[in-house]
């Protein structure tokens, strides 16, 4: 393997590998706006060049493979200078428009400008003019102007979308980036776009203007749009969460995620939220604590085992809860209710099994495998077809957080009408759920910590990075308020809250 | 002083015709190149020192060994996208003999093993186009083309592509880009177009009169070649000669003459003018002053030694009644406008120093303005992929270095110090963006 020395510091790269790789093994600084770990190299940003011994000409780091006992460097003055002047180029015709820019804040030019630039500008003749506002498709909306041309996004829908809506129009400083007419920019994965652009010249039509970065922060978690398990960070505040991008997991996702995983946030807003246990007693529907209503619904299980026998207790799951929070309410139906009505609820089961080859699957719930795995623990199947409503005196539905992708909510909750008592466990609020005797807030994804097993069978551990509804418990909460003496249970609970 | 060895019978209409070029000669050659080995051929250009006629002046031999030792298939490409302002010469070959640029072709493809060539030629050449199109069907039909030339069993092919008009699709990656069918922009090297050029596959591509001239040195060795030109810029060279003179036109002269004779032979400057400028090798050579005009050679290395290069030998002559900030207005407005647009130091610096020379000759120039045309410039130079963007800063240094006075008098005086009063108009955003 070769060796060469970076900034002073000797490295040993794999055979054929650029310069710029041995930067990021380095973990050493290096500018760039065009080089992209996902994409093919353009090499026209001209950011990244260093200093090589021995070669009069700056090189740039993307396109130059390391050869054995190559010293180079990005510290001379001689490679200060080239950063300087070619972000100087990148900026003469840049409008400089940051106080009504969406990137300001996390945006590649104001970055380099402070580590490069702080130069007084020279460009004293008028700038080029170019379009702005371009709607690009249903998630895109494109500012020709502040555009750098580095072709990510052009690259991004020819290699990784490989549905070549976008191209560079025209020549020289008037290049544009650009659709084809009729052919707008739209796929299941257009947003990535927005995230690799460096500038603002791409941003997302949900996000743009609704927050400035500077006031978010950011978690990571793990998508739960569908079974892949996309890593991703969510960035939020005080007033809810804003927005969803990717993490880097080759495993998974490698550096994307598809748009449908991006309105994952939307649910777990308080605005969507059931924000308070509900209970409707003929056809009043009363607010009350959670605390209450859980104990309620623990002692109405217990009777009615002890009235009409283990069978007439039901549970139906989603796979859209964590493994933690499965084992815990399986284990107290299986063990402590002697219950083996256990159903598994699943999304359209005709387009369960469908995936686009990439990353979209149709099993909409990032634990459909943890799901499995924990009713073959204790020998359920968990058929839907047996589920029947008639012989059934308590229901409880552990709803889906995300009722979009469940198109069949209604009619769900309309068959449970029978039955005497349904509790829905839900994230969200539902009109549909009024009709049944009680309605628990339980945790988003968001707010609790977890495991989620995705397609491929790969657990997924993730953190709670937010507190939304306050009186929301997650299903291993809710077991142990239930399962323990009333009293004390009710202490915890109060205590929790 | 003129050498006609290339363009010997260029004086004849008949050497446009099949007929005509064998009469004089012509594919004669290509029997006994057929019959030689591939590595027999290399070795004569190798030991000819020709070196490429496009521009770069890069070793021909040299070039050709860089081709892989495999089986895969690879493609030979003439570039006849003659777009350096300037250069009109590869426009002569193929108009007058354009059996002569096949026969050098069908030869170079022997010797690098191809079984397919393109000729790519500038868009705006109708007439040299119709002319070699007819010439391939005539040498399809007399043999020199198709399967199993001459019978020899060297199977060869040759089409035609016509390019839209780009400059930047002259520099070979920007060719094979345009070739493939992409927008003509060149390509990162590595990998360099000898291992993975058009289609991906190893690519040879070389300039009209290199490849014409290939023939000669098969027919005559290396030594004949030799005899004419320098050490190391041997052979002739068609040099087309234009500007301020009596007689403008190609003339084939052998390489290494003195630019001043040069001139003498295209007649001279017009009466009672006086020379004050030179731009030796195309619109994206460093001029030369009057001074250093008289001590010039012509040849690669002896200009390379004054700062400046033989290019693809357009020599243009400037005599004092010019303005050079006018002149250099022209250039920019050239670069801008054939700037691809991929690389941001060529793609924003050829526009910002159009847009500054435009100001001064248009009156609004600053003081720093003529500092600042040198210091963009020099920003712009070894930071691309491809050498536009050098070509656009090369005059732009060269000219307010070496004609400073002039630039600074209009700046000052906001009038051009040769023309007065005289408005210079410049090209238009609109012209420039049409």
């Amino acid at each position: 393997m070769p060796k060469c020395t970076i900034n002073g510091k000797e490295v040993e790269v794999q055979p054929g590998q650029t310069i710029m790789q041995a930067f990021h093994q380095m973990k050493e600084e290096i500018a760039y706006y065009c080089w992209h770990p996902g994409l093919s190299v353009a090499g026209v940003c001209r950011m990244c060049m260093v200093d090589i011994e021995g070669n009069p000409k700056l090189q740039i780091a993307c396109n130059t493979p390391v050869v054995e006992g190559m010293k180079i460097s990005n510290r001379t003055e001689k490679v200060k200078d080239a950063a300087k002047w070619t972000l100087d180029f990148h900026l003469i015709n840049h409008p400089l428009d940051c106080p009504i820019c969406d990137q300001a804040g996390e945006c590649g030019l104001q970055e380099f400008y402070m580590a490069y630039g702080k130069y007084d500008p020279e460009m004293a003749a008028p700038k080029q003019k170019k379009r702005k506002a371009v709607d690009l498709g249903p998630t895109v909306v494109l500012d020709t102007e502040r555009c750098i041309l580095c072709s990510r996004c052009v690259r991004f829908t020819d290699e990784v979308s490989k549905t070549h809506e976008l191209g560079i129009f025209s020549r020289g400083d008037h290049s544009e980036i650009g659709t084809f007419e009729n052919k707008p920019l739209d796929n299941k994965y257009s947003t990535n776009v927005v995230d690799i652009c460096p500038v603002g010249a791409l941003t997302s039509k949900d996000f743009r203007f609704r927050q400035r970065v500077w006031y978010l922060k950011e978690f990571n978690s793990i998508c739960n749009g569908c079974s892949t398990g996309c890593n991703v960070k969510i960035s939020y505040n005080q007033m809810g969460l804003y927005r969803v991008k990717p993490v880097y997991n080759e495993k998974v996702n490698g550096h994307w995620m598809c748009d449908e995983g991006r309105e994952i946030y939307k649910p777990v807003n308080l605005d969507r939220r059931l924000k308070k246990a509900r209970t409707n007693s003929g056809g009043k529907v009363t607010e009350v604590e959670t605390a209450s209503a859980v104990r309620q619904m623990g002692e109405l299980l217990k009777s009615t085992v002890a009235k009409h026998g283990p069978d007439s207790v039901g549970l139906v799951l989603t796979g859209q809860y964590t493994n933690e929070e499965y084992e815990a309410l399986i284990s107290y139906f299986v063990k402590d209710l002697k219950s083996k009505k256990i159903f598994h609820w699943k999304n359209d089961p005709e387009k369960f099994d469908e995936f686009d080859g990439f990353l979209l699957r149709g099993d909409k719930n990032p634990n459909t495998a943890g799901l499995k795995k924990s009713l073959d623990a204790v020998g359920i199947k968990g058929d839907w077809k047996d589920l029947e409503p008639a012989h059934l005196k308590v229901l409880v539905v552990a709803a889906p957080e995300n009722q979009v992708v469940y198109p069949d909510t209604a009619a769900k909750a309309a068959g449970f009408a029978k039955i005497p008592s349904v509790i829905w466990l839900t994230p969200t609020r539902d009109t549909n759920y009024d009709l049944s005797q009680w309605q628990i807030p339980v945790k988003s994804f968001a707010e609790k910590n977890g495991t989620f097993i995705n397609a491929q069978g790969l657990a997924q551990k993730f953190k709670k990075g937010v507190s939304i509804v306050h009186d929301a418990v997650s299903l291993e909460e809710l077991v142990e308020m239930i399962s323990v003496d009333h009293v004390h249970s009710h202490v915890q609970a109060e205590a929790r809250l | 002083m003129e050498v006609k060895i290339l363009t010997e019978h260029y004086d004849k209409d008949e050497y446009v015709t099949l007929k005509g070029y064998q009469k004089n000669g012509g594919y004669e050659i290509i029997k006994k190149a057929l019959k030689m080995k591939p590595e027999e051929i290399i070795q004569l250009v190798k030991d000819s020192g020709l070196r490429g006629r496009g521009g770069a002046g890069f070793p021909t031999g040299m070039k050709w060994s860089f081709l892989p030792k495999n089986n895969e298939p690879r493609y030979l490409l003439c570039n006849a996208d003659e777009g350096e302002p300037g250069t009109y010469k590869d426009r002569l070959m193929m108009e007058r003999a354009p059996h002569q640029l096949i026969e050098g072709m069908v030869i170079s493809a022997h010797a690098v093993q191809s079984k397919k060539s393109y000729i790519y030629i500038r868009g705006e050449y109708t007439y040299p186009y119709k002319v070699v199109e007819k010439a391939i069907r005539e040498a399809y039909d007399a043999g020199f083309l198709g399967k199993n030339i001459l019978g020899t069993g060297f199977d060869h092919d040759m089409d035609i592509y016509r390019g839209a008009g780009a400059y930047i699709c002259g520099e070979e990656t920007g060719m094979i880009s345009s070739l493939e069918g992409l927008k003509g922009q060149p390509k990162l090297k590595p990998p360099f177009p000898a291992v993975q050029g058009y289609l991906r596959k190893p690519t040879i591509v070389n300039n009209v009169e290199t490849l014409a001239c290939v023939t000669y040195i098969v027919k005559d060795g290396p030594q004949v070649f030799r005899k004419n030109g320098t050490e190391k810029s041997p052979g002739t060279k068609l040099f087309s000669i234009s500007g301020d003179l009596q007689k403008p036109g190609n003339y084939e002269v052998a390489l290494g003459i003195s630019l001043m004779d040069m001139i003498q032979m295209a007649g001279g400057l017009k009466p009672g003018r006086k020379l004050k400028a030179v731009i030796p090798g195309g619109s994206s050579a460093p001029v030369l002053t009057a001074e250093e005009a008289q001590k010039a050679k012509m040849d690669f290395d002896s200009l390379a030694a004054m700062g400046t290069m033989l290019g693809s030998g357009a020599v243009i002559v400037i005599d004092d009644s010019q303005c050079m900030v006018d002149i250099l207005s022209v250039i920019m407005s050239f670069y801008h406008h054939e700037s691809c647009g991929q690389c941001t130091p060529c793609r924003e610096g050829t526009g910002w120093l159009d847009k500054v020379v435009r100001g001064i000759v248009s009156g609004q120039g600053r003081v720093q303005d003529i500092d600042l045309i040198e210091t963009v410039a020099k920003n712009m130079m070894g930071r691309t992929i491809c050498a536009l963007s050098d070509a656009a800063a090369m005059p732009a240094i060269s000219f307010v270095t070496k004609f400073r006075d002039e630039f600074e008098f209009f700046v000052r005086e906001k009038k051009s110090k040769v023309k007065g009063d005289y408005k210079i108009k410049g090209l238009s955003d609109a012209q420039v963006h049409h």
